[in-house]
């Protein structure tokens, strides 16, 4: 054990944990990684390329190293940062990346391989044979190189989102964000404080600094303390802010449940964040020094190392005699020897290349030298150190490494701002054109002093929102001065990217072969493309770039900065709900009736329509389809059409306009009537279908396509309130107001004669594309049309949506003796292939009114949306129509696709002479037809042609018919 | 023409937009959700050069609120358009009555096209605006007392309203009376908020 007195973790509670089935024990305020310590463990994980062995590396998010799985089964979480991991009872976690076990890793053969295996080695090695990538390259490398893997059943836990306002958000609560926030709090801004940490302070837990002569977590609870007080301010504990979006909206997860054995409600909330301005205050990443073998375990940040000690009380020593180095380029490795002897922890020696370099405390310094190499395969145990070209080697299991401090501009930068270089902070600095609304406070804008940050933190609060800044506390104020070692030159493999296995010669290397551009080097070696985004790395790497081309790191570069800042998961991102619940089903009035008669049902968009009604028997669909058919061709037949759009247009100038929606015209259509009307888009192409029925003088009822209605509704809102605001017109839908039910076949008027209440039903009193307002079953209100989708006699009757079911059962129950058939929507699109009715597959944005026969209906005699485009020269001389096709061989099954040809033609782009739309078997003319377009259609009735389908090599030959395959004329549907 | 036949046949029943004879109801912690199948909805929308009326003597609210009187509620619904609501009147031809109050405007009748869902606090004016940053992408301010909105929810359209502080009423499509009802009641139920 190397637990050392002091810290923030309560000691009089015990939790019990394991890692790789051992059993451990640690304390609440521990992370995994600090229990871990606590217990000796060192090797914690395996390297991504070359299976190094690996140990915790920092105390943070930026962590490369110690990713676990986290729990088992079904909430398996790999690629789990150990750093971040607060410790619960129970908590079970698992190595990766190793096989059989962590301490023999049988894949390590990879490292004693890694001269063939440098930047760029899948580009050069994979190529050939080139179908052995897919099928055996690619896996292998998947299995030899990866990370965690996912369980392979549903996440059994909730998550869910929601949505968050305020004047400001604080990202981060360390020194900076909790002065900002007491600056806003008290200011009475409403104020949300996100930290990513289970406990608020940031940096101001793990240092030994003293906040008005106390110490700093003292400061910090009260703070938090008044904070709790104020009901504008909402502090977001566990919750990191993970992407700046377009108009200060901000993307967080909250992991609400993440540190429990169990979530007790949901696991993690995704809050989308509105915020007027916004403070980034988070913090500063350590760099690391490259130099020979640095990745052993036992290696670790030097600021990580003195965090240990300051907050959790523990050193990574494995037994109190391992003994402890530091190597440094600048004054703060020498703050945390100076912490670890405070601490009692001793301190063998402090490396430091700076010649100049002086003691913070009682230790040996070797100035002028630098660390050029280590030993120890699973934990570290001795160092090289290197001075005036005399090397010495030191016993020693642990070191500190500190190389400066890198801002953390990620979020500043996710609107493509580039971090500037800044020479006396020889760091990057947040952009100049920082996302709208922000500003950077504290070390993320390089004030890294406890003085500079609480200041910068309030006076940019008290900026933003035009107060004055909260009083505060204290502090030291030494600036950091840090001129970086990049690396330290030598033979050995030294590690930039230690989640990537980068190593400083890999980045030669890219150099060598042309890499120049930072982004190309990015990808050649893969350097920050690892979940931690190569935090501890990139800087480091642009360092060692800019050495290597002689530019300066300014001129280097940096890579584009996205989101997310930390990983975060897919459950969270899609926002809690999953299976038939991810978005919204639409129901049909008549949904219970479907449901009772055993209906199949079909998604259409987000409505569950039934598709047919299969009786005991039946044992293909198709005899399903074909009797539902037959029976509306018979006798009559019932389907909902309520998914239709319908849009009732007011007012004195409805007429007006909807001769500038259609392209024909409806200001003339009499009252009582109805008409198919065709709308086209701008561009002249055809739209959307429908019909559209004159109640009142003023009122109309526009009805759309399932699958446009939305679209139509809002671009008819445009149209009124945008294009012609001057036209007297009201609009609103109600498409869910009535249930809508086509009553079609030649009994449908003796079935519908059974359910008006005394209306005149005839032939004379409803003709054909006629509408009436009437009440049936003893008064419920309804709307009846007289229209046709089937070519048979045919109505559509409408009931407020309450009804529905009723109506349906109803008719159900009367027309028994008249043969009625509730039919889906399989039956409904036979039955209006057979009459030549254009639908979606026909109206699908790429054909024109003329394409489908309906080229005279654009008026000429007026203006409307596309009519004047409809009439472009390359339009009106598209010479593709809409035919029947029907097969030759009653046996043949003609694919929808599939393109047609002439016979005898060549099957290549250049002869296309068209395409099928939509096909069926007819159980009406006893065989396979189809719709298309086909090239001077109009003029090849009766000649036969070929519907090629190269994919799949079919071919059928089809004659060329009238797209109306039954009663051309019409007497049945006005009979 | 009446046909003897019809005399015999009984009325036809309606169905709630959730799909039962009776509306739904059910209880998470401090909330109460109720589904309101008896409240009659008709848009109104006076037409060019019309004075705005006042049905019923409410007085249309501006943009972004709702009035109410006794059993009848106003809400803003879009730019020169309004809902009129009233409890209980469901089985009338309330649209007709709405015409009859603000003859020569534009009315449809609304009703059946819409799930109307109340949702009550025991616990005042808070579980409620915690409800509501869990569904709706608006700030608190927007849905104090008096205010309506028209907005998103569970990738639908609605109306929320607030008529007080302890209660609220969403609208939504009554097609997708089952969503909205899944993403309220499953919202309400993580937060099991307690009297």
């Amino acid at each position: 054990m190397t637990r050392i007195p002091g810290g923030l973790v309560d000691r009089s509670r015990t939790l019990s944990f394991t890692f790789d089935g051992t059993r451990y024990e640690g304390h609440p305020g521990d992370t995994l990684a600090s229990a871990l310590m606590a217990n000796g463990v060192r090797l914690v994980g395996r390297s991504f390329k070359y299976h190094r062995p690996r140990g915790i590396f920092s105390a943070g998010s930026e962590e490369p190293n110690a990713l676990v799985t986290l729990r088992s089964g079904a909430r398996a979480e790999p690629n789990t940062r150990a750093t971040c991991v607060e410790l619960y009872d129970g908590l079970a976690a698992t190595s990766q990346n190793r096989w059989p076990c962590l301490d023999f890793d049988a894949l390590a053969v990879n490292d004693i391989a890694s001269p063939f295996l440098a930047a760029g080695f899948y580009y050069k090695t994979f190529m050939w044979p080139k179908p052995f990538w897919e099928k055996l390259y690619e896996p292998l490398i998947r299995r030899a190189a990866g990370l965690g893997a996912l369980g392979r059943d549903p996440d059994p836990d909730a998550y869910d989102k929601g949505f968050l306002h305020c004047d400001l958000l604080v990202i981060g609560g360390g020194a900076a964000g909790l002065a900002a926030a007491l600056t806003a709090g008290r200011a009475g801004a409403s104020v949300i404080l996100a930290d990513e940490d289970f406990r608020l302070g940031g940096r101001l837990l793990m240092e030994s600094h003293l906040l008005d002569d106390g110490p700093a977590a003292a400061w910090v609870a009260a703070a938090e303390a008044d904070l709790d007080t104020m009901p504008n301010v909402r502090i977001l504990r566990r919750t990191t802010v993970f992407g700046s979006y377009d108009h200060g909206i901000f993307g967080a997860i909250e992991r609400v449940g993440d540190h429990l054995p169990r979530p007790e409600t949901v696991r993690q909330t995704l809050w989308r964040i509105t915020a007027r301005h916004s403070i980034l205050a988070a913090g500063a990443t350590e760099r690391h020094i490259p130099f020979a073998d640095n990745d052993r375990p036992g290696i670790l940040l030097g600021g990580a190392l003195r965090a240990y000690v300051n907050r959790w009380g523990v050193t990574p020593q494995a037994r109190d005699s391992d003994r402890v180095a530091i190597f440094t380029d600048n004054d703060d490795g020498h703050r945390t020897a100076a912490d670890l002897v405070a601490r009692g922890v001793p301190v063998l020696a402090v490396i430091d290349p700076r010649r100049d370099a002086r003691r913070f405390g009682e230790y040996q310094l070797f100035s002028g030298a630098t660390v050029t190499g280590s030993t120890g395969r699973r934990s570290l145990t001795s160092i090289e150190i290197t001075r005036d070209g005399r090397s010495d080697v030191l016993e020693c299991a642990v070191l500190g490494v500190s190389g400066g401090w890198n801002p953390n501009v990620h979020l500043a930068s996710h609107h493509r701002g580039r971090p500037q270089w800044s020479q006396a902070h020889q760091a990057f600095l947040p952009p100049a054109d920082l996302p709208p609304g922000m500003a950077v406070a504290g070390a993320a804008a390089g004030h890294g002093s406890p003085h500079a940050a609480l200041r910068s933190g309030a006076q940019t609060a008290a900026r933003l929102l035009d107060c004055s800044a909260a009083l505060l506390p204290h502090a030291e104020d030494a600036p950091l001065c840090q001129l970086p070692l990049w690396h330290v030159p030598g033979r050995g493999r030294a590690w930039v990217d230690f989640q990537s296995d980068v190593t400083v010669k890999d980045i030669a290397l890219a150099h060598r072969e042309n890499m120049r551009s930072v982004e190309h080097l990015k990808r050649w070696t893969t350097l920050g493309m690892a979940t931690d985004q190569g935090k501890t790395a990139n800087v480091t790497a642009l360092g060692v770039m800019a050495e290597l081309t002689g530019a300066s790191v300014a001129q280097t570069g940096t890579t584009v900065f996205r989101p997310p800042y930390t990983p975060v998961a897919l459950a969270a991102l899609g926002g809690g709900d999953s299976g038939m619940t991810f978005r919204p089903t639409r129901l049909t009035p008549t949904h219970g009736f479907a449901v009772a008669h055993g209906a199949r049902l079909v998604e259409a968009g987000q409505w569950m329509r039934a598709q047919m009604f299969p009786r005991a028997g039946e044992t293909h669909w198709r005899d399903t389809v074909d009797r539902e058919v037959m029976a509306v061709r018979a006798g009559v037949g019932l389907c909902d059409v309520t998914t239709l759009g319908k849009i009732d247009v007011q007012g004195a100038d409805a007429g007006a306009f909807l001769d500038r929606i259609y392209c024909n015209a409806m200001a003339s259509l009499r009252v009582g009537k109805v008409r198919y009307g065709l709308m086209l888009r701008e561009d002249g192409f055809a739209y959307d279908d429908g019909t559209c029925a004159r109640l009142a003088d003023t009122h109309y009822v526009v009805t759309t396509t399932t699958a446009n209605a939305g679209l139509v509704y809002s671009r008819m809102e445009f149209a009124r309130q945008c294009l012609w605001p001057d036209l007297d017109v009201q609009l609103i839908s109600t498409t869910d107001a009535w249930a809508q039910i086509a009553v079609a076949g030649p009994k449908s008027r003796a079935l519908l004669e059974r359910v008006v209440d005394g209306f005149d039903m005839s032939n004379a009193a409803v003709p054909f594309m006629s509408c009436a307002a009437l009440t049936v079953c003893g008064g419920v209100r309804a709307r009846l049309f007289r229209i046709s989708f089937s070519g048979e006699l045919a109505y559509e009757i409408a009931v407020p949506a309450r009804y529905g079911n009723a109506l349906m059962a109803r008719l159900a129950d009367l027309g028994q003796d008249l043969g009625v058939t509730p039919y889906g929507t399989e039956a409904l699109s036979v039955l209006r292939i057979e009459k030549g009715h254009a639908a979606a597959a026909e109206l699908n944005g790429q054909t024109t009114a003329q394409m489908v026969g309906m080229g005279r209906m654009v008026s000429t005699r007026k203006d409307s949306i596309g009519a004047v485009m409809s009439r472009r020269k390359g339009l009106v001389s598209d010479t593709r129509r809409l035919v029947g096709l029907r097969a030759i061989d009653p046996a043949a099954r003609i694919p929808a696709g599939a393109h047609l040809f002439a016979q005898g033609a060549a099957r290549v782009t250049a002869t296309d002479q068209g395409w099928v739309t939509s096909a069926c078997w007819s159980p009406h003319l006893k065989t396979p037809i189809a719709l298309g377009f086909l090239a001077d259609g109009a003029e090849r009735m009766g000649e036969t042609i070929v519907a090629a389908n190269p994919l799949e090599g079919d071919e059928v030959t089809l004659t060329v018919t009238s797209p109306h395959f039954i009663d051309p004329e019409g007497d049945r549907l006005r009979g | 023409m009446a046909d003897p036949t019809l005399a015999a046949t009984p009325r036809l029943i309606p169905l709630c937009a959730l799909g039962g004879e009776i509306p739904r109801q059910t209880s998470f912690g401090a909330l109460t959700l109720i589904e309101r199948p008896d409240v009659a909805l008709a848009s109104l929308a006076p037409r060019g050069g019309m004075a705005t009326p006042a049905p019923f003597g409410l007085t249309l609210p501006q943009p972004g609120r709702c009035a109410s009187a006794g059993d009848m509620t106003a809400l803003w619904s879009g730019p020169g358009q309004w809902m009129i609501a009233a409890d209980g009147q469901a089985d009338t031809d309330f649209a007709a009555a709405v015409q009859a109050q603000a003859p020569g405007a534009s009315v449809t009748d609304q009703t059946d096209g819409w799930v109307w869902i109340d949702i009550a606090s025991a616990a005042r004016g808070a579980p409620l605006d915690r409800l509501l940053e869990k569904l709706v992408n608006l700030p608190p301010a927007a849905l104090q007392p008096g205010r309506a909105a028209r907005t998103g929810l569970h990738h639908l359209g609605v109306f929320v309203m607030r008529q007080g502080a302890d209660r609220l009423a969403v609208l939504g499509m009554r097609s997708a009376a089952g969503s909205l009802w899944h993403a309220l009641t499953q919202a309400a139920q993580r937060l099991e908020t307690r009297p």
